[in-house]
């Protein structure tokens, strides 16, 4: 297959050849045209254009798409085996979708119940949140890097890359970009995504400083929105914890996240070990400082939030001072292109800077003309988040299936428009 | 004469009645044309719902920033340093590829 370096998954989503009725909502949700087949005959996922965002699986009115990679038994085995540290990094859109499986309300935040159900099965946990807030550190001295040194001119001793910034969480994003527009890939932030950065913290700094354990000995289940997430923790080169302890003395090649489960896949381990989790204890690990995270680190989940985080901090490192209003409004919401601009005062050289923002999501309809506009030099912008998905990552190709498609009717809350 | 004389009775409807019966046939359509959109665009509502759970985790979340992230903290000045020091770089960045150029 074209396209794929060593090791990468390179199947994800599949039709079910028996499922499809031909009925082409696939295609309608596909970003990339990945998906052939006329209208009334069967359809197929071309993989070499696909970056597996998993779109048209939750949107399939028949069921009949699928996620092939299942590792759900091989996680059972991990936390059996009592040699084993098995860290769960939970992502932001987990925990208000999580409890939809079982037989909750969309939206409903269930943080505790889902700390208190992975503690009982024998997980540790390092917050994907927590991942977030340290990627908002990495991501935004970069971009705070680039303004000093392309706008205000000052030098710099980091290898910095082009503006505008793209964010890089997203992996549908990252593959479509590398796919169609390799061009644009100087301008994509250097800072890998908050699952690639919660891998090897916990085999460097978890590992040493946390649980004391070596890092051989640790297994790290990445639960996930995503199906993308799938593909990229298999990309060869996110092994850094083992090689970062090559230089410490300890040898062995093991990747930094050991395998992924989306939300769905995570509720389906938990009815297999019965856990009744409606009824859960619930825990909120509050000595652990991987699970403490901020507000800023959890809207990492929604179109924009990923924006708002960065402007919280940038605006703290820029001026010194807090933001007073933390809701920043222009960013939010399910418009398809999003745009603002921020004035903050510099204190180190008391000139004005103004950053230009922009956010994109629902890559289908929105992504191609911000991304154009760059190529040809036209962007009025500094700073852009991508997210594949219409909505974020809370309507990621890993959650649980449109829980209002199927039955309108067992669900008033959802139709009655005042509500 | 007259036997099978038959004379078909008219089905006479007048203006106003026509006027009538075109509005209520009409009110009936769009209100169920209505409703029905209603109820597709409202297969996406639990997109809104979902992003609503998320603000509802910043609103009560005790520290709001990033960068006021005490666990976070403390990993920087125990492990990593500072953000784009060499260690984090080395963990924390990574590169992209040209896909169009893999075998």
């Amino acid at each position: 297959m074209k396209g794929f370096q060593a090791q990468e998954l390179n199947n994800i989503i599949e039709i079910d050849r028996k499922k499809c009725k031909g009925c082409d909502s696939c295609k309608a949700f596909c970003p990339t045209d990945a998906i052939s087949g006329k209208y009334g005959a069967v359809h197929r996922v071309d993989s070499e254009k696909c970056i597996f965002c998993g779109q048209c699986l939750v949107n399939c009115p028949f069921g009949a798409i699928k996620d092939t990679v299942d590792t759900v038994d091989t996680v059972i085995e991990k936390l059996k085996n009592k040699q084993m540290t098995v860290v769960a990094t939970i992502a932001p859109a987990v925990r208000v979708a999580i409890g939809e499986e079982f037989g909750m309300e969309p939206g409903t935040l269930v943080t505790e119940k889902l700390y208190g159900a992975l503690k009982k099965v024998g997980f540790k946990i390092l917050d994907t949140n927590f991942a977030a807030d340290h990627t908002i550190m990495e991501e935004g001295s970069e971009l705070i890097a680039k303004i000093r040194h392309y706008i205000l001119g000052e030098p710099t001793e980091h290898h910095l890359g082009a503006l505008p910034q793209f964010t890089s969480c997203c992996p549908g994003w990252v593959r479509y970009a590398e796919l169609y527009y390799p061009g644009i890939l100087p301008n994509l932030s250097s800072a890998k995504s908050p699952m690639m950065m919660a891998g090897p913290l916990a085999k460097t700094y978890g590992a040493k400083e946390i649980w004391h354990v070596n890092p051989e000995d640790m297994y790290v289940v990445a639960v996930m929105p995503c199906t993308g997430k799938k593909f990229e923790a298999s990309r060869p080169e996110f092994a850094s914890a083992s090689e970062y302890w090559k230089h410490h003395g300890r040898t062995g090649h093991y990747p930094d996240v050991d395998t992924v489960l989306t939300t769905r896949d995570l509720a389906r381990l938990f009815k297999k070990l019965n856990i009744d989790f409606n009824n859960v204890e619930p825990f909120t690990d509050a000595d652990n400082p991987l699970a403490q995270y901020s507000g800023a680190g959890t809207i990492f989940g929604n179109t924009g939030g990923v924006m708002e985080a960065a402007l919280r901090t940038a605006y703290y490192v820029i001026t010194g001072k807090e933001l007073e209003v933390l809701e920043y409004t222009p960013v939010r919401g399910l418009k398809g292109l999003k745009e603002a601009s921020v004035t903050m005062k510099d204190a180190k050289t008391g000139k004005d800077i103004t950053l230009k923002v922009a956010v994109v999501h629902g890559a289908k309809e929105n992504l191609k003309p911000v991304v154009e506009a760059v190529l040809a030099g036209t962007s009025p912008y500094h700073f852009i988040e991508v997210m594949n998905c219409p909505g974020g990552c809370v309507n990621g190709g890993g959650q649980p299936i449109n829980p209002m498609g199927t039955s309108w009717l067992g669900n008033w809350k959802a139709i009655l428009p005042w509500s | 004469m007259a036997r099978y004389d038959y004379v078909e009775k008219a089905v006479t409807v007048s203006r106003r009645e026509f006027l009538g019966i075109m509005g209520v046939a009409g009110a009936v359509l769009w209100t169920g044309a209505y409703a029905a959109t209603d109820l597709v665009q409202d297969r996406s509502k639990y997109i809104k719902m979902r992003a609503q759970g998320i603000y509802k985790d910043d609103v009560k979340a005790k520290v709001r920033q990033s960068h006021n992230n005490p666990g976070l903290q403390q990993m920087y000045s125990k492990f990593a340093g500072k953000p784009l020091s060499h260690l984090s770089e080395e963990l924390f960045h990574t590169r992209y590829i040209d896909r169009t150029k893999l075998g």
